[in-house]
């Protein structure tokens, strides 16, 4: 059936099939992907077109972003709605660097110093589904083979910091076009599967009971509106636009589709990378190693063989009540002797804990990141402002705790006194505490916005994604994660999407 | 007492170098800092003492070498730092994370005449 556009479509057409997806997205694909060549009759239903362009992306514009954090000033991201995603077919995955990581096993801790954290699942259960979107995406398991390799050794400084690996996949519009473009269209070379391009998907219809969903409404920019229909229903439209449909279908219920208990769009959290520039006077974030053999392991431009970031394990999350925490690590020239102050004081910490530590200093810059807990009042509203399909438009209030802030001074204070007792660097994080907001950088991550819990009262779905209270509406895509880890969470979304599709086959009547 | 210091010093750190192939050799006593002390172990060493005031070089070499410097001031000052870590005493310039110790031997390579 392949891809058909859906302005050409006669006004008022009604799409029909088994199962309808609602985006065309790296977790939409992915679903269809398992249905390939079966019995089930697979239509996605995909806003965007093959190519970017500004008036599908408009439709992303926000009504506000804005991110909270105590003692620090707020700081306006107005333009995050709409930079941080793509309405495009393939989603995200066009802007993607391709990295891909597990989350942690501590990731899916029930966390008690952690409100709201624990998994219904564990990383070992998942492990299969990693390995399946592994698979997929033509890229080594993690399965602690990488961790072997003699070339590429771990630095070992206690039981408090892991080597987490890190592996990057062609299949991603940041990182080979072609292999991607293959990604994203061969799938549908079949005849159970139908992708509509420019098909907006602007209500999610309720039966009158409100106990299941009965159809979807599409619109066309400057074009034709539709209507479609199936057994089942999966939404896959983003982390952020997930929550708006659920939120904006409000006719049958006013508090909107699966927000009975008012957790639709709470529990926002998003990736940010906290960096500090150097200066002609203050170093940057920066540390140096003194581990006595080879750093490529964390020093790995090319992002060939084994890389790994620094990650807090378990005991040490417990013990600082903090989450999880990286150091990504980069290569950093090293000072020169007559580059001012900065450089004359870097070069003197080099070479005295050179000489305490007893092998060559090496500098390397890096970059932090920290796990941002789950939080109510993090979250995704609906503005009065609508956009040109008439859909009102979102806000977010990305907020952060104490506790986050704190988690992370305590962990960035923990590595480096870890560092330095084990006689393997010195770490240096010249940033104030009132600064952290300011000097982040957000990612395109969006997640928990439909977390995933066993209890209706805790979660908008359920441990299969399915939207608790519907029998046929389940929700993939990062918008279910309880908790946000710092891997990015495309592989562990696709991991999610393949365990769907397992639970789905059987009740659409076909073969696992 | 500040030469002795200084003199004190340089051979500590030495035999630093000893310690780890391909630095400093043992009988060469100049190459205290790889070469020339680095300006930047000066004002370092300068802010440490400003949060330690009243300290002279004699102190902190008792401080840093209770026994005398000799080959064996290198793996108890290596000690003396792993312990500062774990115990919190930290000594933080301009966001680098340093053992009180390190900052104290700035400070003694500070006061100590070139």
């Amino acid at each position: 059936m392949a891809f058909i556009d859906a302005r050409t479509l006669p006004a008022d057409s009604r799409i029909e099939a088994d199962l309808i997806i609602i985006g065309g997205g790296m977790a939409g694909i992915t679903i269809a992907r398992q249905f390939a060549g079966g019995t089930v009759k697979v239509a996605i239903l995909e806003g965007g077109g093959r190519d970017l362009n500004d008036a599908a992306q408009d439709l992303y514009d926000g009504a506000g972003a804005t991110v909270h954090a105590p003692d620090n000033a707020d700081r306006p991201l107005d333009d995050y709605p709409r930079n941080s995603r793509a309405r495009v077919l393939g989603g995200s995955g066009m802007v993607w660097g391709g990295k891909c990581r597990p989350l942690d096993a501590a990731d899916f801790a029930k966390r008690d110093w952690i409100p709201h954290s624990g998994w219904p699942m564990s990383r070992q259960d998942l492990q299969p589904f990693y390995d399946r979107a592994c698979d997929l995406l033509e890229i080594p398991r993690f399965d602690g083979t990488d961790a072997k390799d003699p070339d590429r050794p771990m630095l070992e400084i206690g039981a408090d910091f892991i080597a987490a690996p890190v592996v990057f996949t062609k299949y991603s519009g940041g990182v080979d076009e072609a292999a991607f473009e293959r990604f994203r269209t061969a799938f549908a070379d079949v005849p159970n599967i139908a992708v509509y391009l420019h098909a907006n998907v602007t209500r999610i219809g309720l039966s009158k009971a409100g106990d299941r969903v009965e159809q979807v409404d599409i619109a066309c920019l400057d074009g034709p509106r539709h209507t479609a229909r199936a057994g089942r229903y999966i939404l896959a439209a983003g982390g952020i636009e997930n929550a708006r449909l659920l939120l904006a279908s409000n006719d049958v219920r006013p508090e909107g589709v699966g927000n009975r208990h008012d957790l639709v769009g709470r529990f926002f959290q998003g990736h940010v990378t906290y960096s500090v520039d150097e200066t002609a006077q203050v170093e940057g974030s920066a540390l140096y190693l003194t581990a006595g053999k080879p750093m490529g392991r964390y020093l790995n431009p090319d992002r060939r063989g084994a890389h790994s970031v620094i990650a807090s394990a378990l005991p040490g999350q417990q013990r600082l009540a903090a989450g999880n925490f990286t150091v990504t690590l980069y290569p950093s020239a090293p000072p020169g002797p007559k580059v001012g102050a900065r450089g004359e004081e870097t070069v003197a910490v080099g070479q005295l804990a050179q000489r305490l530590d007893g092998a060559p200093a090496v500098l390397a810059g890096c970059f932090l990141m920290a796990e941002h807990f789950p939080n109510p009042d993090s979250r995704i509203t609906l503005a009065p402002e609508r956009d040109a399909l008439g859909m009102p438009r979102v806000k977010l209030d990305w907020t952060y705790s104490a506790a986050d802030l704190d988690g992370l001074e305590r962990t960035a204070a923990h590595f480096g006194d870890t560092l330095g007792a084990a006689a393997k660097g010195r770490f240096c994080w010249p940033a104030e505490r009132e600064e952290l907001i300011a000097l982040s950088s957000a990612s395109r991550h969006h997640m928990g916005t439909t977390r995933m819990h066993a209890d209706p009262r805790q979660g908008v779905v359920d441990p299969d994604g399915r939207v608790h209270g519907l029998d046929n509406l389940h929700i993939a895509g990062s918008s279910v994660f309880p908790t946000s880890g710092i891997a990015n969470p495309t592989l562990t979304l696709l991991a999610l999407a393949v365990r769907m599709s397992d639970h789905l086959k059987p009740q659409l009547g076909a073969a696992r | 007492m500040t030469a002795i210091a200084r003199r004190d010093l340089l051979a500590a750190l030495a035999a630093l170098g000893a310690m780890a192939p391909g630095l400093a050799r043992a009988a060469d006593p100049s190459p205290l800092w790889a070469g020339s002390v680095p300006p930047g172990a000066l004002r370092i060493g300068q802010a440490w003492l400003a949060d330690h005031p009243g300290l002279d070089a004699a102190a902190l070499a008792r401080r840093l070498a209770p026994d005398g410097w000799s080959s064996a001031t290198l793996e108890k000052l290596r000690l003396r730092v792993a312990t500062d870590f774990r115990q919190g005493r930290v000594f933080r310039y301009r966001g680098w994370r340093l053992s009180d110790t390190e900052g104290a031997l700035f400070a003694l390579t500070a006061l100590s005449p070139s």
